[in-house]
């Protein structure tokens, strides 16, 4: 298992470095951020300064190469825009993000689960075609749509939910949190729920493939030849075996929701991550962007990783040869 | 026999089991009533589509949607269970009546450990508290006979071999001391001797517990070595049914005659069996290629010298690169096939037995010029079958395969014609105007219309995919055609028009054969001479009277001694 674990953090180093050289040329593609940095009006003298102070005359390589010594001192850079070290910048946006992210992805596990189940279950009832249907629709329909939709019928129809905005928050270890407070969780729901939809539908189908083909399988008929509920074979023999793909959603969706909930932080004005990348690409924040995209991959890496040693986890087929 | 003097513990009567379907009702079970009594066991036999499992299932009232029970009863001590509520029926599932299934591997759970697994079907039917639980459960394992129960109930499936799993899956039948179990096809998946074990075993724990019994199988050899009464069943409908030995020496009804008639074992070795004949056969096309220098009949014809192939597993990067530095030692390896050294004769037929696991699929597959052999040779006339360097390729045409499963080796979405031409079309046998004609012979020449070549895979049944399979590898105009287990997932009366067929094209076309299989029956009737592999090696080899008649190794005794026999009529 050790070995298993240093491989995967080999392969993540590689991973990461080439991440950072795309990148990193990527953006230099972009634009000059001179431009955006300094005043039109300001003399050739100063433009050479500001040039020279933020190593922008060397050539590519000589930046990138630079960039990745300081990157092994810790040191992302400084923002442009906020002059202030990137990594804090991102750390100080990071909780927000996060805890939307995971309300979103845990809304749409727990209850997208047990009803995807359900109409695998009894994939002809009524009930469970209108799952379906419904299902389709949350496929379907734009982020940006149903987030305003959720903002014009609770925010500003029934007045009951916050149209925008954290709320209050409180302190846990050093970072703030908002679903402590009864203000901050009622801020959180209509985003969270705007960035599960996607989720949730995918959840439900995915749910519902699985079941309905295992309540086909020798396995269930066995268990039911032995007397076992319903209830139990769903709850013990079913979701076990269907965990694994689920898992694998879960660990992809929870990446992309927490690099790209962009469009639901904008429409919630939800000052995470999300609201930070699109600021700084507009303004041509190098730093931020190729820190970001950095931290993106990275993220993406941890998360695989804990897929995998999960399904290690739960199917015990997959012990024997990581071990 | 023992309906007079016992109260029946089972009785079905006129059970109608429909299931819906675009072109109407499909009859599954269509009118069956018999009686078990206490302790009895009923051999419940048929092809597939008889309806045998179905009975099986509307017993233990397990009939998958949208299938149902039209009409009929089903009385357990004098209970009718037809039409009682999904809770009633739950409660008499796995306690009076329970069911083991054909495929241990499909049917426990591969995600949960074995101790698991029984806990559950024990709260089930009782409130019992984890320790309790496992402590049954280990008396349930020593039950079916696993050693080191104590150890073993925290085992996985995967853990355990077919057998084991199977046994496991008895175990758990056995939980709450049904007075019924019922068990479809449990021994077709595994091997001879496992069988014979579970068995002799399953006889054993019958007896000893006074449990009835039905025994749903296809294979009317272990069915008569298991039941006391034996039922036959066809279209849904009990043919005939009576005493195990009566029934099988003195057949009634011309459908079991037709079944018995169908079984190798019950015909000389070499000729055509009864039932598997009847079908106008058209005569092959004569080949293309040069037959001049082919070697004389009964000359050594495919040379296979010290064949080795290992498996290995792959060890990631820095592993691969640690052994080639010398500091890691490869990984454990599968030697599939262990320096095997054999001689097909040109227009033999050459048998290949063994049981799961013992390299004679990895033999035929490198004797066909599919796999690469780790080490040793492999010759044709004299010429090898696969090209040397780096990546080794198929160099001939004159060894074709036919697979086990016809539905696996038929690409679903190519015509029949289609499949049959692609290879002496690419091959240049005939040119594309010529090969509709081409086909067609081929088609017929396995006893098909050749109209079919219009149609997809999907819309044949087994045995006639089987055919097309043949049509396909004849087709390609080889002088060998290796056989891996090509009738093993067949019908006894589609096999026995399978096995005919090959006799039949085999004389007219001078074929040499390689055939694979573990059944014993059918390779003393086809095969010239016998091969006996067992652990990638070949144990015994000689004429197959000899092999049969006199085995000299003890694996190869033990092997026939497995194999179970039907009665014969005085």
């Amino acid at each position: 298992m050790l070995g298993f674990i240093l491989q995967r953090l080999w392969q993540a180093a590689i991973v990461v470095l080439a991440m950072s050289a795309l990148v990193f040329c990527g953006v230099y593609a972009v634009g000059n951020p001179i431009d955006v940095l300094i005043s039109p009006d300001a003399t050739q003298d100063i433009r050479a300064a500001v040039i020279a102070q933020y190593g922008l005359d060397l050539p590519l390589w000589q930046q990138y190469l630079g960039f990745l010594g300081r990157v092994l001192e810790g040191d992302f850079g400084r923002s442009f825009v906020y002059n202030m070290p990137v990594s804090e910048l991102i750390l100080s946006r990071l909780p927000a993000t996060l805890e939307l992210t995971l309300a979103a992805v845990l809304f749409a596990s727990l209850v997208g689960i047990p009803i995807g189940m359900y109409a695998g279950y009894r994939p002809n009832s009524p009930v469970s075609r209108a799952i379906m249907a419904l299902s389709i629709l949350g496929f379907s329909v734009p982020t940006f749509w149903f987030g305003l939709m959720l903002i014009m019928l609770f925010a500003v129809q029934c007045g009951c939910m916050p149209a925008g905005g954290r709320g209050d928050t409180v302190s846990l270890f050093g970072v703030d949190f908002s679903f402590l407070t009864a203000n901050g969780l009622s801020h959180m729901v209509l985003p969270a729920l705007n960035l599960a939809l996607f989720k949730f539908s995918l959840m439900i189908r995915l749910a519902r493939a699985g079941t309905r083909e295992l309540m086909l399988s020798d396995t269930v008929k066995f268990a039911r030849a032995a007397g076992i509920s319903e209830f139990t074979i769903l709850s013990r023999h079913v979701l076990r075996l269907i965990s694994i793909p689920l898992v694998t959603v879960f660990g992809l969706e929870f990446g992309s929701t927490l690099a790209f909930a962009v469009v639901t932080e904008t429409i919630f004005s939800w000052p995470g991550l999300g609201k930070l990348i699109i600021d700084s690409i507009t303004s041509l924040d190098r730093p931020v962007m190729v820190a970001y995209l950095m931290l993106v991959a990275m993220l993406f890496i941890v998360i695989n990783l804990v897929v995998d040693l999960t399904y290690a986890l739960l199917d015990p087929r997959l012990r024997k040869g990581r071990a | 026999m023992t309906e007079e003097t016992t109260a029946p513990l089972l009785e079905v009567s006129n059970l109608r089991t429909w299931f819906p379907s675009t072109r109407g009702e499909i009859k599954a079970v269509d009118g069956v009533s018999f009686s078990l009594a206490p302790g009895e066991v009923l051999g419940l036999v048929g092809e597939s589509g008889s309806g045998k499992s179905i009975t099986g299932f509307s017993i233990i009232g397990l009939i998958d949607e949208p299938g149902r029970i039209v009409e009929g009863s089903i009385k357990l001590e004098g209970r009718e269970l037809i039409g009682l509520q999904p809770h009633e029926l739950r409660e008499i599932r796995g306690k009076t009546i329970s069911m083991v299934f054909q495929d241990p591997m499909m049917t426990l759970n591969p995600v949960l450990s074995i101790g698991t697994q029984i806990r559950l079907a024990l709260e089930a039917h009782e409130k019992i508290g984890a320790a309790e639980a496992r402590n049954r459960a280990i008396k349930a394992l020593a039950q079916v006979r696993i050693t080191e129960p104590e150890r073993k109930v925290d085992f996985f499936p995967h853990q355990f071999s077919g057998g084991m799993r199977q046994r496991v899956a008895i175990a758990i039948a056995l939980l709450h001391r049904p007075k019924l179990i019922i068990c479809d096809e449990p021994t077709t998946a595994l091997d001879v001797s496992i069988q014979a074990e579970i068995l002799a075993e399953m006889k054993e724990l019958v007896a000893e517990l006074g449990t009835a019994l039905i025994w749903i199988s296809h294979d009317l050899a272990t069915v008569a070595s298991i039941a006391d009464r034996v039922a036959v069943m066809r279209f849904g409908k009990i043919v005939e049914i009576g005493p195990a030995l009566g029934v099988l020496t003195r057949p009634q009804h011309d459908y079991t005659k037709a079944l018995l008639d169908a079984l190798p074992s019950r015909a000389k070795p070499g000729e055509l069996l009864l039932r598997g004949s009847g079908i106008a056969d058209a005569t092959p096309p004569s080949r293309k290629t040069a037959t001049g220098d082919l070697p004389p009949l009964g000359s050594p014809y495919l040379v296979i010298d010290t064949a080795v192939k290992r498996f290995e597993k792959n060890a990631g990067l820095f592993k691969n690169m640690a052994i080639r530095a010398g500091i890691a030692q490869p990984q454990a390896v599968v030697q599939a096939v262990d320096g095997v050294s054999i001689t097909l004769k040109r227009g033999e037929v050459l048998g290949l037995v063994g049981e799961s696991g013992s390299g004679k699929s990895t033999l035929g597959r490198m004797a066909a010029g599919i796999t690469v052999p780790t080490s040793g040779t492999i010759r044709l006339a004299g010429r090898p079958i696969m090209s040397a360097g780096r990546s080794p390729r198929k160099i001939t045409t004159r060894v074709q395969t036919i697979f086990q499963d016809p539905f696996a080796s038929l690409n679903s979405r190519m015509r029949v014609g289609d499949i049959v031409a692609e290879g002496p079309l690419a091959h240049r046998l005939v040119s594309r105007a010529e090969a509709p004609g081409y086909v067609g012979q081929w088609l017929s020449a396995v006893g098909l219309d050749p109209s079919f070549a219009n149609r997809f895979p999907h819309q044949f049944s087994g045995g006639q995919r089987q055919r097309i399979a043949i049509a396909r590898a004849l087709a390609m105009q080889p002088d060998v055609v290796v056989c891996d287990e090509p009738v093993a997932s067949l019908d006894v009366s589609i096999q026995a028009q399978i096995i005919n067929l090959l006799i039949r094209l085999r004389s007219e076309l001078d074929l040499s054969l390689i055939f694979i299989s573990h059944d014993l029956s059918v390779v003393r009737h086809l095969c010239d001479r016998v091969a006996i592999m067992y652990r990638g090696r070949i144990v015994e080899e000689g004429d197959a009277a000899g092999i049969y008649d006199d085995p000299q190794h003890d694996y190869t005794k033990r092997l026939l001694a497995a194999v179970p026999v039907l009665p014969i009529a005085a």
